[in-house]
């Protein structure tokens, strides 16, 4: 793990050299996280992988102000974040909450497991900001300070969407799991 | 609702430290109300972790904006091995350069100087072979005079020698005669 974050510093200096190889590897190596997050935030393909390529391209054009490589993985998840919700603002129609489903339902159907359906499922219920939370904790394994950077808010906000969010999923997924392990 | 002393999904995400996990895991084993909401949380936990990951359509890559690069010298500069790798590459063709040139055929004024050097050089070498011969010859005549002068020194030498020798013998001889006259005589 040490080794990789070396790596991921020595990506960095060179992209700010101008080495956009580089900064394609350190991509490559980014690119399957950073859309599994916004495809879970947007709910759909096209759009998340818009949303990651416009990630990847402000990171690359703000990569100087980023003052320690260590921090790239939460600076570049705010960048993510930000693009992510700047496009939930334009979908929400007037008067609506961003609370409501998103409308990528479709897509998670291809998913033929049917515990997979149940999460998605479960998931499309949740606030944007408690389904942010499960995804950054749950699937990105951010620590709680990383997630408070990305979301830019305090620690205990941050546990508090994350807790509320996992006894709503509790109430839907904990009898399916259970059903299913037995 | 959970009693238990610490918050379970503190537990759960570990968040807690040793002793008060410790503290709650002690606490869950006996209390039948907090074991299941453990329970629950991590089956809830493992639906979720259920949920694959997706693969990307289509790869995310950026192509090099001109404006934006350093020039190639730039790079050179700051690239060491490069640097290097030039240095020794110029030096390669420096030491071949200087093995295969010959020459160019028709320069006169060249083989002039080269001609006019090697004539000197020759005659140098014949002046010197003549006058290592002509002190190899003086000393060898310097040698056979020097011999002569011993032979005929000791030839004088022997002779000298001889002469004392047949004039004492003349002596003992006459001697011996005047005696040998002198027992005759006297009979």
């Amino acid at each position: 793990m040490i080794f990789r974050e070396v790596e991921d510093r020595d990506l960095i200096a060179k992209a700010r050299r101008g080495k956009v190889e580089a900064y394609n590897l350190l991509v490559s190596r980014w690119e399957k996280r950073v859309f599994n997050y916004l495809l879970r935030l947007v709910g759909e393909r096209e759009d998340a992988l818009d949303l990651s390529q416009e990630a990847f391209l402000k990171a690359y054009q703000n990569l100087a102000k980023l003052e320690d490589a260590g921090r790239f993985a939460p600076w570049l998840f705010r960048i993510a974040h930000n693009e992510a919700y700047s496009l939930l603002r334009k979908r929400k129609p007037e008067g609506e909450t961003l609370r409501e489903p998103s409308q990528g339902a479709q897509s998670f159907r291809m998913f033929p497991v049917e515990l997979s359906l149940a999460v998605r499922s479960a998931l499309e219920r949740l606030s944007e900001e408690q389904r942010e939370a499960v995804v950054l904790k749950i699937y990105q394994g951010f620590k709680f300070e990383e997630m408070a950077e990305i979301l830019a808010c305090p620690v205990s906000t941050v546990k508090s969407r994350l807790y509320t969010a996992l006894d709503l999923l509790k109430e839907t997924l904990a009898p399916i799991h259970a059903r299913g392990v037995e | 609702m959970s009693c238990s002393p610490f918050d379970l999904k503190d537990y759960l995400f570990g968040a807690l430290r040793e002793a008060e996990r410790r503290q709650v895991e002690e606490h869950a084993s006996g209390c039948q109300t907090c074991g299941e909401e453990l329970d629950r949380l991590r089956l809830t936990e493992a639906a979720l972790r259920a949920l694959p990951d997706e693969e990307p359509q289509r790869r995310i890559a950026f192509v090099s904006d001109k404006v934006f690069e350093p020039g190639w010298w730039q790079r050179f500069w700051q690239s060491g091995p490069r640097l290097g790798f030039a240095s020794a590459a110029l030096l390669a063709v420096a030491i071949l350069f200087q093995a295969f040139w010959r020459p160019v055929p028709g320069a006169a004024p060249l083989e002039a100087e080269t001609a006019a050097i090697e004539a000197r050089i020759r005659a140098a070498v014949v002046n010197a072979v003549t006058e290592s011969e002509a002190r190899q010859v003086l000393k060898i005549s310097q040698a056979v005079a020097e011999t002569e002068k011993r032979i005929q020194f000791d030839r004088q030498a022997d002779r000298v020698a001889f002469e004392e020798a047949f004039n004492l013998l003349q002596k003992k001889f006459n001697v011996m005669y005047t005696a040998s006259a002198d027992l005759g005589g006297s009979r």
